[in-house]
């Protein structure tokens, strides 16, 4: 760790990693009430376990994206942060409002807590992942302003480099789109376009230049490549990145009531959105064979390299699998969706900033690199729930596939709860990938807190 | 392997002309106007009726007339590489302003289609084969804009004497891309306009 | 000049790229804009139909069920629930839940009042009518 204020990234991470346990725990409660109907009613309702589920993958990834850029800012711009103190009380602003809304989801029935925060005045509550009340709604845009003035003015006074611009624009651009989750029209289709300005143009647009540049920063630091080529790589991939995704927002602008020139240009475009995320399992693995020091944290390499995998796969090809209009006709909505974001999500986005959380965090410790014991641990925990999550997307395949058959294509077909009962063996398995899945997050954690013998950092 | 030319420093023998990555970047563009043609000849296998129809209303003299526009400010450019190749910049320079000119020209023509277009009403949503002959034709339009912006910076820099017989990369890249622009034409105009 | 494809051709390309794109989006939303009126019926969006959605939101139906297949695959599609069971059956529905049979999935009480329940219906009623280019495949949705 070469700058003093890099240090405020440590508490962004554990927060991060806390409220992953919190999603999984949650998953795991759901996947139960998927076999087990009653399970926790009425205390927890579905609806409210996969509120707390999604909402808090989007915080803690959230929290990994603010901790990562908190981290790498310094060290591209080389100079300290423009302002620590202000991102450590955006930290726990943040921390307390998003904790407060999971309490309130948890506590209060939702209706009782639209009430009580106004949404009468100003309704944007109620739609898929944008759950959150309006307050906290306020509160994200002055965090995520807080946050992009400190960065911004950071990256003012120092060096500029592409790592750290396309950086900075993901973050701009994650801001900005965000605000379509307060336009909420009476019309639903109108609320249904525009709701996918920030879901889709988030986690297949600017996202993904936040992705890019963080596993850029990462192989620049692991391998030792030459930066100029790195950055050029990243410059490409994001293009692709772009130049696909933003047409493709038309694969959602099929079915619901969108003009039907849509079923063209969305398949179209999204066919070509696996080229972006092959290019980067293509980058990963090309820096990583290429590289001029054998740098000891091997653990953030094997997540460098497996982020460029799961990304692709989950991103890419089970998106693949089902973005053709024609294919989409008869999957959409079903659990091929749901496996196709399972894989994605942790493939993208869970991985790249456990990526960087395994560079940064023994560097803010004091160390280049974990001992070899905690490493071995780590990477143990690396392959439970990579493996883990590929079952599961597996396993929700095999349902989907079945439910397709069963209530769409199939001449007779069975009703929702009919086809539901007949895929529980499969509901069955994908928890217990689940559990295997938790356990890979218990390792994970653990490996944190193994000792041994380390060298210092440089 | 993708994208070799990033990593590619010198030109070897037998690599195409100009850089590598306008090669990426054309076999992207023709993967992507490929992708649409495929998806108008399967959309076309579907509604021949449709197709046939409306296809008899299009301007076919404006679309032939932009075809030999295109396939002549190709030869220009041809010329200009030629031209680099002995070491005379202006010459070279004139050629290109050629070609940019003749872009020019298909833009009118083109920019005259689309108004009797869209003054007849006809929009994105009015058939099938509409959309495609709009986003096809508007996306294309696009490129030879795109073409001439290319082609302008490599004039410029022509004009200030910036190549030579050895070093003229900027000149073929350039060319490149405006062939390729040509050819999506050259495939397109009997694609949409012609066939039935 | 360098004879190799330089980071900020790179950076061009990222820069133009995405521009161009993104434009091409706002053109195809506006060009949207113009025709939605026809598909989604919105001289029919009454005070009932408005009222409607806001109920739905607030009870955050789509935690469980898909509407026009967006939403959770836990519950029935609802976007064409009043083609298929008709609007005195969901409020009769809605008004009986939890069924608190061992073992199945729970729909917890909303205790809405009628007024809301006209309103529910009425959302999913016009919602029901929106053209949706012939989805869901067939009425089990």
């Amino acid at each position: 760790m070469q700058y003093q204020s890099q240090k405020v990234a440590m508490p962004y991470f554990i927060a991060a990693i806390g409220l992953f346990t919190g999603q999984i725990l949650f998953g795991l409660i759901m996947g139960l009430q998927y076999v087990m109907g009653d399970f926790l009613f009425p205390a927890i309702p579905f609806n409210v376990a996969r509120m707390v589920h999604t909402n808090l993958l989007i915080v803690w990834l959230l929290f990994g994206f603010m901790g990562a850029a908190y981290y790498m800012i310094p060290e591209e711009t080389e100079s300290e942060l423009f302002s620590p103190k202000l991102a450590l009380l955006m930290f726990w602003i943040f921390l307390v409002a998003g904790a407060l809304t999971i309490v309130g989801y948890l506590l209060v029935p939702y209706a009782g807590l639209a009430q009580m925060t106004f949404n009468d005045l100003w309704p944007t509550m109620g739609r898929e992942f944008l759950e959150q009340p309006l307050p906290t709604k306020l509160g994200i845009v002055v965090v995520a302003l807080a946050f992009l003035f400190n960065i911004s003015m950071t990256i003012l006074k120092g060096r500029k480099t592409s790592i750290a611009l396309v950086l900075l624009m993901g973050l701009w651009g994650l801001a900005v789109f965000f605000l379509f989750s307060f336009y909420n029209p009476s019309n639903l289709v109108l609320d249904k376009y525009f709701w996918w300005w920030t879901v889709h143009l988030w986690v297949e647009g600017v996202w993904e230049l936040i992705l890019g540049s963080l596993l850029a920063f990462v192989l620049i630091k692991v391998t030792g490549v030459d930066r100029e080529i790195i950055e050029k790589w990243l410059y490409i991939i994001v293009a692709m990145t772009l130049i696909t995704g933003i047409i493709g927002t038309g694969h959602h602008y099929y079915w619901i009531g969108t003009p039907e020139y849509w079923q063209w240009f969305g398949s179209v475009f999204s066919a070509l959105e696996p080229i972006p995320f092959f290019m980067m399992t293509v980058f990963a693995f090309n820096m990583v064979n290429r590289r001029r020091r054998e740098h000891p944290n091997k653990a953030a390499t094997l997540w460098a390299l497996g982020t460029g995998v799961m990304a692709f796969l989950g991103a890419g090809v089970w998106g693949f699998l089902h973005t053709l209009a024609p294919v989409n006709f008869y999957t959409h909505g079903t659990q091929i969706t749901a496996a196709h974001g399972h894989m994605a999500f942790y493939g993208a986005y869970v991985m790249v900033v456990l990526t960087i959380i395994s560079y940064a965090m023994p560097m803010m410790r004091g160390r280049a690199a974990n001992s070899e014991k905690a490493q071995v641990m780590e990477m143990w925990a690396f392959w439970l729930m990579t493996v883990s999550i590929v079952f599961i997307t597996l396993f929700l395949t095999a349902a989907g596939i079945l439910q397709v058959w069963l209530q769409r294509v199939s001449e007779t077909p069975l009703g929702f709860m009919a086809t539901q009962d007949q895929v529980t063996l499969f509901y069955w398995l994908r928890e217990i990938s689940g559990v295997i899945f938790l356990i890979g997050l218990i390792v994970y954690i653990a490996s944190f807190f193994v000792e041994g013998e380390t060298k210092e950092a440089a | 392997m993708p994208t070799p030319s990033i990593t590619l420093h010198n030109h070897k023998p037998g690599a195409p002309p100009g850089d590598l990555v306008i090669w990426l970047f054309i076999f992207a563009e023709l993967l992507a106007f490929g992708i649409f043609f495929g998806a108008y000849a399967f959309s076309r296998s579907h509604h021949v009726e449709l197709y046939n129809q409306s296809q008899l209303l299009l301007n076919r003299e404006s679309g032939a007339i932009n075809a030999l526009v295109l396939i002549t400010s190709s030869y220009f450019v041809v010329r200009a590489v030629a031209a680099i190749k002995q070491g005379f910049s202006r010459e070279c320079a004139n050629w290109i302003a050629g070609a940019i000119g003749l872009g020019g020209v298909f833009i009118v023509i083109k920019l005259l289609e689309f108004n009797a277009k869209f003054s007849a009403g006809i929009s994105l949503s009015t058939n099938t084969f509409y959309m495609f002959y709009l986003s096809l034709t508007v996306f294309h339009f696009m490129h030879v804009i795109l073409g001439m912006v290319i082609l302008t910076a490599v004039m410029l820099k022509a004009r200030r004497g910036g190549y030579t017989p050895e070093d003229h990369t900027g000149v073929e890249t350039g060319a490149s891309y405006w062939h390729m622009v040509d050819l999506v034409w050259i495939i397109l105009f009997p694609l949409v306009y012609v066939i039935r | 000049m360098s004879q190799t494809f330089t980071k900020s051709m790179a950076r061009n390309i990222f820069f133009g790229g995405s521009a161009f794109f993104f434009l091409l989006l706002v053109a195809l939303t506006f060009d949207t804009m113009q025709v939605l009126p026809k598909r989604d019926h919105r001289e029919n969006i009454t005070p009932a139909v408005e009222r409607g959605k806001m109920v739905w939101e607030k009870n955050d139906c789509i935690g469980c069920h898909t509407l026009l297949g967006e939403g959770a695959y836990f519950a029935p599609e609802l976007g064409n629930v009043y083609k298929r069971r008709g609007g005195e059956f969901v409020k009769s529905w809605i008004k009986s839940m939890p069924t608190k049979v061992p073992g199945r999935r729970q729909m917890p009480q909303f205790n809405l009042t009628d007024q809301e329940l006209d309103d529910m219906v009425a959302f999913l009623k016009w919602t029901g009518e929106i053209n949706t280019s012939k989805w869901p495949p067939n009425i089990e949705g």
